[in-house]
């Protein structure tokens, strides 16, 4: 016999609630811990990062920080225009962007990136990772 | 219910709806709160339930969504302004489908356990599907194009987050059932009319002589 809206209705909830809190839990116990930032399997710190390269400042969006194209180079990362680049957040939040982009964006002293050319969606907080990968 | 009634309700309750998205909504997220899931829970599931309620009419909710994701993106300054107008107009559309089962009188929703049921499940999909909507057309509209790994790793964090506007939601949808028995097709069109058209030109002239304000 097929369920009723009266009891399919709070059942449904019920399976929310404890799908949020299941999923409340998992962040929590997998979030990640924002002191190194990792790029090129090489783990860095935020303030050898900034030694390691040039200042940027997007003036409009009052944003200052390391320019990210002359890091990657910095960094010895061959043939960088050939690749994407994913830029991964503590909390699981990432984003994958092309060279084009990261020559429009900057790594700000508090591990946040931003892009001049790209939707604020696209602004990574307390990154913990700038990953590789091939252009396909 | 009267055609030219149902559209100017239509652009009210959007209107209404895209001017707290907004103005309400840059304040929240300036106090560092979380305005997503308070947004969604109050104010989108508060304005669609209110005109659910009020014209008893199917089909109303996507209009509005759509009146207040246009508004939205009148105001470029606060949030992420394209992500949050299709998050609005796609709440609209998973409000109305989740509604759509539903009886016009909404006599299924006499027992307070329903009520409440009906605002999580409400506060829940709007917010967690508006969200993944978002970061499938955001990227997609953008240079980077979209890539579908990125939105897998980050679902459960939207699947987290969605509890809250669960929660709100759960709490507020069962308040609003108090102005079930006003019924919007006695209203006077001298009254009617005019008050619909003062409010909605109060939203926009608002939201943008915000953004003037913020231009300049």
């Amino acid at each position: 016999m097929p369920m009723g809206k009266e009891k399919l209705i709070p059942f449904i909830a019920i399976a929310i609630i404890i799908l949020g809190a299941s999923a409340n839990a998992y962040v929590y116990i997998n979030q990640k811990d924002a002191t190194c930032i990792t790029i090129n399997e090489q783990d860095y710190t935020i303030n050898q990062l900034f030694s390691l390269t040039i200042p940027r400042e997007f003036k409009e969006l009052e944003f200052s920080g390391i320019a990210l194209d002359a890091l990657i180079n910095k960094v010895g990362i061959a043939y960088p225009e050939s690749k994407d680049y994913t830029i991964i957040g503590n909390d699981g939040y990432q984003k994958t962007v092309k060279w084009e982009n990261l020559q429009n964006g900057l790594l700000t002293e508090d591990g946040m990136v931003v892009f001049s050319d790209l939707p604020k969606a696209f602004r990574v907080k307390n990154i913990v990772e700038i990953g590789v990968v091939l252009n396909e | 219910m009267n055609k030219k009634k149902l559209i100017a309700g239509i652009i009210l309750f959007g209107s209404l709806w895209g001017f707290s998205e907004t103005i309400i909504g840059s304040y929240i997220n300036d106090y560092g709160m979380p305005s997503g899931a308070i947004m969604t829970g109050i104010f989108a599931i508060g304005f669609m339930m209110i005109s659910r309620l009020l014209y008893k009419q199917r089909g109303m909710q996507i209009g509005m969504g759509l009146v207040a994701g246009t508004l939205r993106l009148f105001n470029p300054f606060v949030g992420c302004f394209i992500c949050s107008a299709f998050a609005i107009m796609a709440e609209g559309l998973i409000f109305e489908l989740l509604w759509y089962k539903l009886s016009l009188d909404l006599k299924e929703l006499k027992p307070m356990s329903m009520k409440l049921s009906m605002g999580i499940i409400s506060g829940y999909i709007c917010f967690t599907g508006g969200f993944i909507v978002t970061q499938i057309l955001t990227p997609i509209v953008s240079s980077a194009g979209f890539h579908i790994q990125n939105l897998i790793v980050f679902l459960p964090q939207i699947l987290s987050r969605g509890l809250l506007a669960a929660i709100i939601s759960g709490i507020a949808l069962p308040t609003i059932f108090i102005l079930k028995n006003i019924d919007i097709s006695k209203i006077k069109d001298r009254v009617y009319y005019p008050t619909t058209a003062t409010i909605t030109i109060f939203c926009w002239v608002a939201v943008i002589l915000n953004t003037i304000i913020m231009i300049s």
